[in-house]
């Protein structure tokens, strides 16, 4: 096996692909395109906004997920092999999602079709409080929301999503939202 | 150290974390999460452009990329420790960046000032195609062009790009574009 690199310092390999680069480089990158992926997104909403207004920035960012929140399920469980129908099987994509390494999050199983997801210091939240127009009731209160759902029925469309706690948040806490994920069989 | 994931079949781990997977498969989500970026970038383009026309759209992409292409370059080259100012150095982090799996291209360095670069079957042209519209004028025209020279200005901002070749392609030929890095003494 070649040696692997920790970096791409040096001389021009024109066969150098990040296949080369060791592990704790390679978690590095991930972070970095885990960051480009919500940057991404963050900048077509603000972007479509400035341009045409927060209503049809909202109705395009809803019309976006709605597509990506299932494909982004799906398409984790089959990289990871992540197989079943229970909360469990949920719980365990959403903590390997491409969006998980940008997001503080504590995930609680309580049993297999029960469980809680908790994010802290969400940079999206952070953003719309910095902002102070009062986005979050739509971006946190109405998508997340649908889209929590739309994600845990990416597994079974039995399972219900409930909001426990949702922004505003109060003064000092660092909690952002608070979901219970619970499948009645 | 305990032994390192392959996946994450098996039962949910409260402590599961992307630092217990092993290297090839951190390699593979990398991999998955470049493609990701191009699919949510094009899914906004794709919606953005049906609510408001493609005029609104590229104008949006426009503003996006040419925000996020610097952010892109700063964190590939401080991650992977690429600097310098000469087209080599362009060339190590064109090489780096995540776009890096989406595209079939190759790299020719002719020497440390000089450089080639061939695109083939873009997966963003080859849309474009099948969409059958000119759009690649937009596109691959003017927004690719404009960054692949703030990509090389971010360097040095003497470096010259010229486009060898752009859409439309020829029929039956894989190049999608080809570009000319140049930095005069």
């Amino acid at each position: 096996m070649a040696q692997q690199r920790s970096d791409y310092s040096g001389p021009f390999d024109p066969g150098f692909s990040q296949s080369q680069l060791s592990r704790e480089t390679l978690g590095k990158l991930l972070t970095a395109y885990s960051d480009y992926i919500r940057k991404v997104d963050g900048h077509w909403y603000l972007s479509v906004m400035k341009r045409c207004g927060n209503d049809v920035a909202f109705e395009c960012d809803s019309e976006v997920w709605e597509e990506m929140a299932a494909y982004t399920i799906r398409e984790t469980c089959r990289l990871l092999d992540i197989r079943g129908d229970d909360v469990e099987t949920f719980l365990k994509a959403m903590q390997v999602n491409p969006w998980t390494l940008t997001y503080k999050c504590k995930i609680e199983l309580v049993n297999k079709d029960h469980g809680f997801i908790t994010f802290y210091d969400c940079p999206t939240l952070e953003a719309l409080e910095r902002e102070g127009g009062g986005r979050w009731e739509s971006i946190c209160n109405d998508l997340e929301v649908r889209l929590m759902e739309v994600k845990a029925h990416a597994v079974n469309p039995k399972i219900k999503s409930t909001p426990v706690k949702l922004p505003p948040r109060e003064p000092g806490s660092d909690l952002c939202c608070r979901w219970e994920l619970k499948l009645e069989r | 150290m305990s032994r390192l994931l392959k996946d994450y079949s098996g039962p949910f781990d409260p402590k599961f974390s992307h630092d217990m997977l092993e290297r090839e498969t951190l390699l593979a989500i990398l991999k998955e999460n470049s493609d990701y970026l191009r699919k949510l970038d094009g899914q906004w383009y794709v919606t953005v452009m049906r609510a408001c026309g493609n005029d609104v759209a590229f104008e949006c992409d426009v503003r996006i990329w040419e925000k996020f292409i610097l952010y892109e370059l700063k964190n590939t080259t401080r991650l992977l420790n690429i600097y310098g100012d000469d087209v080599a150095t362009v060339v190590k982090a064109m090489q780096a960046t995540p776009w890096m799996w989406i595209h079939d291209r190759t790299f020719e360095l002719v020497n440390s000032n000089h450089a080639i670069i061939t695109y083939r079957n873009c997966p963003t042209q080859v849309y474009i195609e099948k969409e059958g519209s000119d759009r690649y004028k937009q596109i691959c025209h003017v927004l690719e062009r404009k960054l692949f020279e703030m990509t090389a200005h971010y360097f040095n901002p003497r470096i010259k790009v010229t486009a060898l070749k752009l859409p439309p392609r020829e029929k039956g030929s894989k190049v999608s574009c080809q570009w000319e890095y140049k930095l005069e003494s």
